[in-house]
């Protein structure tokens, strides 16, 4: 795609989740989404009304969190947060997919957990993240084709909360999955250009950073270079050098590290780059 | 004179020491179109009035410290002077910069730049308070350190001005001398107080009250409060830089393996920890140190024996530490503080002391100094600004005293200047830039460590070849577009071209794309190296010590050595330069540079 400052702006979710976040740090936010023109705010719940506030006359939808970050809580609690936000003025709901019941194959309480939030959500727009750390390339499939036929708007990668961020191979996976016509939200650990770009590449439509600001002015370096873009070593963007015994379960981490076993760019795998 | 405050309409001050006459003349138009200021304009009228050959501790050579249309504007750090000259350690032409607030006071005074020429026949010192400038005896200050000279000339004239001044180092004509200001901030490569001192000019001391004006101030102040913005949104000028300073470097080099140790024998030092910016914040920070107009706050003080000192920052941390196999720190912050009053270069003095520690290992010189033990290095480092004994040969930097000594290859420095604090195995980018520098073994030329290590303004792999000339050439024509304005390079971080572009367009009037900048920096860049050329400079020039094409033993960067000729090729032809590196005469028209 040819992408300018402008487009690249447009895909972005300007996010700040982190616990600690004051009205101050969402005035700020609210500002910048403004100034650069982002695609959305992507905020806890309790700043809702007020950001709401402050982005009335913009074209810059409010994107709000819900059973974040765990996903643990019930269809019922995730559908009225969802109707709570919507009511205060959310333009998009992120909800979290029911990660254990994924584990447990238990689909159907995972299709109605999303389908309660996509009937509380009225006109918002649904994106499932599916937190992709937690599962293996099978799983992340079955949970985009449960997100499609559950009626969710797009799938997302990642809170940046668990164990790992966006990657393009994940990306890839689930926009090969959920075709052309569904949205698919890339998110965590986007903090440069070439990150944004590598996803955006692999099928992304939509970012989710805390680094918007300076994505959208660092892009501006693309012009002077091409070279930015010299491909890297595959094993920096491969989440299976992302994976973290410490942080996943143990049959997960475990498929993801013999990955590398039979991986073709293997050589490149030293780790001290 | 024009009654204008802009850059552009304020005079040159033009000192010629011999005769002792001062006169003033207005930047020639063309030259400030072309170079706009600062280095550019530097390196230009050294260009031009330097005669090819010229010995440059003679009275023959130029000095001249300049500003830039920035300076002492709202402009974000642009407080900094520059001293371009023929230096005396490279033969090549030279640029060395120092932030503080000297370079704030000179432009407030009301001039662009102040060029020295000849020499005076006893010790003088400039002092410019706004438009009255004099030379004075400095007869009683010879001799006096840093500290003492700058007390000293602050009682003599104004409280408020600000010095610039060499201290022995620079009068005894040693190689790795700097000028200084604020007493612990330097203009420290290349041995320009070397050149100061040949002059018999002890110091430059200025003070100016005059508004500094900008052609378009609504736009310049929108300009500004952007590149602010940017500033504090970015991690490494918001947080990394004012928390620990330059010296947060320390762990993040050693643990990719390229933090040089025992003169570049190994990448990784063992107690790395020891000597990290952390270490020093938790045991010896007294308080931080901003330049003139500088949000960041990179400068450390710290409290060393119940005395606060300046410093130390990354590269002399290193230098006297690391390069030396020394883990101690506090003793670090001494011999650093020690440099500073002697008016000493500690990147090529720390790296020399690492060379003659090698030699020694190495049974090539007899003398009593061993990596990871100081002492007596404190004694050597007051040698080598008086020139006595093993310290006056050392002085005359590490190229000399390996090839005195039959080990030239010991030597870790590019066309005669010490290298600084990052091993080129580990960074391809950053070695070609290294070898490719128009002033020798230099981080700053081009700073492939933003993106090649700190992923700024994105991560590109270190060990790749492909790209990294495009690379270098575009950090190096950036920087030298930077260094017109006078501004520090850790803006670099925040800002892209296109935010120095608008902030020179608002400030001049002279209305400048990213692209038209870059083609100024590449101007000045190649006239750079026509300097080098009329001065026997070649291609073989541009290479590394032989250190660098074998393996690193262990550590991150193990098993690496610098794919330099492949880089060098690429690079030469995105130049513009034939197989020999001089530019082609298509290039020259290209830059408006002489053809001849």
């Amino acid at each position: 795609m040819d992408l300018t400052v402008e487009k690249l702006a447009k895909m972005i979710d300007h996010t700040v989740l982190k616990p600690e976040t004051t009205r101050k740090k969402v005035k700020e936010l609210c500002d910048e989404a403004r100034d650069y023109d982002f695609a959305a705010v992507c905020i806890n719940p309790v700043h809702v009304p007020y950001a709401v506030e402050l982005l009335k006359d913009t074209d810059v939808k409010v994107c709000v969190v819900v059973g974040f970050p765990l996903g643990a809580t019930t269809p019922e609690v995730k559908a009225f947060e969802t109707a709570e936000v919507v009511a205060a003025g959310a333009h998009e709901v992120d909800m979290v997919i029911n990660v254990g019941a994924m584990r447990d194959e238990n689909y159907d309480l995972v299709k109605r957990d999303i389908e309660a939030v996509v009937a509380a959500s009225g006109d918002a727009h649904v994106k499932v993240i599916l937190e992709t750390g937690y599962f293996t390339d099978d799983q992340k499939v079955k949970a985009c084709q449960i997100c499609k036929e559950a009626g969710a708007d797009f799938v997302k990668t990642s809170t940046g909360f668990g164990p790992m961020g966006a990657t393009p191979h994940d990306v890839k996976l689930m926009r090969d999955t959920v075709g052309p016509k569904m949205g698919v939200k890339a998110a965590g650990g986007i903090r440069s250009f070439k990150d944004a770009i590598r996803v955006i590449d692999a099928g992304a439509d939509r970012l989710g950073t805390s680094a918007g600001v300076a994505i959208v002015e660092d892009f501006r370096w693309a012009q002077y270079s091409d070279s930015w873009m010299t491909p890297d070593k595959p094993c920096w963007t491969c989440p299976s050098r992302m994976a973290n015994m410490a942080k996943q379960p143990k049959e997960v981490y475990k498929w993801y590290k013999e990955r590398c076993l039979t991986c073709p760019h293997k050589e490149y795998n030293v780790f001290n780059d | 004179m024009s009654d204008s405050s802009l850059y552009a309409d304020v005079p040159i001050l033009h000192v010629n020491l011999s005769d002792k006459s001062i006169r003033r003349e207005p930047i020639p138009p063309e030259i400030f179109k072309q170079y706009l200021g600062g280095r550019g304009l530097g390196v230009k009228l050294v260009y031009d009035h330097l005669a090819p050959g010229t010995d440059a501790l003679s009275p023959d050579n130029l000095l001249v410290v300049a500003v830039g249309p920035s300076t002492a504007t709202r402009v974000p750090t642009a407080g900094r002077f520059v001293v371009v000259t023929k230096s005396p350690t490279t033969g090549t032409v030279f640029d060395s910069h120092a932030g503080g607030y000297f370079g704030a006071q000179l432009r407030r005074a009301g001039f662009a730049a102040v060029v020295f020429y000849g020499k005076a026949d006893t010790p003088l010192y400039l002092w410019i308070n706004n438009d009255d400038v004099e030379l004075r005896d400095a007869s009683k200050l010879w001799g006096k350190d840093v500290y003492d000279t700058t007390d000293q000339l602050l009682k003599e004239t104004d409280e408020k001005a600000q010095v610039a001044c060499i201290g022995p180092a620079g009068e005894n004509l040693g190689l790795m001398a700097a000028i200084m200001t604020d007493k612990h901030r330097a203009a420290g490569r290349g041995g320009v107080g070397a050149v100061m001192g040949s002059k018999n000019l002890k110091a430059i001391v200025a003070k100016g009250t005059n508004e500094v004006g900008a052609y378009d101030q609504e736009r310049l102040n929108t300009a500004v409060e952007h590149s602010r913005r940017l500033i504090k949104k970015n991690a490494v000028t918001n947080k990394s830089l004012p928390v620990y300073g330059t010296p947060v470097l320390v762990s993040v080099a050693n643990e990719l393996g390229m933090l040089p140790t025992n003169n570049f024998q190994e990448g990784t030092f063992n107690d790395a920890e020891g000597v990290s910016g952390e270490k020093l914040l938790e045991r010896f920070s007294a308080g931080t140190y901003n330049c003139h107009g500088c949000p960041i706050g990179c400068g450390r003080i710290s409290l060393i024996k119940g005395e606060k000192v300046g410093g130390p920052e990354y590269e002399s941390l290193w230098a006297l530490g690391p390069q030396c196999g020394i883990n101690d720190l506090e003793w670090i912050a001494i011999a650093n503080d020690r440099c500073n009053h002697l008016g000493l270069d500690t990147i090529s003095t720390g790296s020399t002391i690492g060379a003659a520690m090698e030699l020694v290992q190495r049974g090539k010189l007899d003398a009593p100094l061993k990596f990871g033990d100081t002492t007596g290095i404190l004694e050597i480092i007051e040698d080598m600004a008086h020139m006595r004994g093993l310290g006056a040969e050392m002085s005359e930097g590490s190229k000399k005293l390996a090839e005195r000594y039959g080990a030239p290859e010991l030597a870790m420095q590019v066309k005669g200047l010490e290298l600084p604090a990052y091993d080129p195995r580990g960074v391809q980018g950053h070695a070609l830039g290294y070898a490719t520098s128009n002033r020798g073994g230099c981080h700053l030329r081009s700073y492939l460590i933003g993106p090649e290590v700190l992923g700024s303004p994105v991560l590109v792999d270190r060990d790749r070849t492909d790209g990294k000339a495009d690379l270098v050439m575009l950090y190096q024509d950036l920087s030298a577009a930077m260094d017109c304005m006078v501004v520090c390079r850790f803006t670099n971080f925040a800002w892209t071209v296109d935010d120095y572009a608008e902030m020179i367009s608002a400030g001049t009037g002279i209305e400048l794309s990213g692209r038209d900048l870059l083609h100024i920096g590449e101007r000045i860049y190649n006239l750079e190296r026509l300097f080098n050329i009329r001065e026997g400079f070649t291609a073989k020039d541009d290479n590394l010590p032989p250190r660098f094409f074998t393996p690193l033993p262990e550590g991150g960067s193990r098993n690496r050595v610098v794919h330099l000729e492949e880089m060098l090729k690429e690079y030469y032809k995105l130049r513009g330069w034939d197989k020999d590196g001089r530019p082609t005469k298509d290039t020259l028209k290209k830059l408006d540079l002489p053809v001849s």
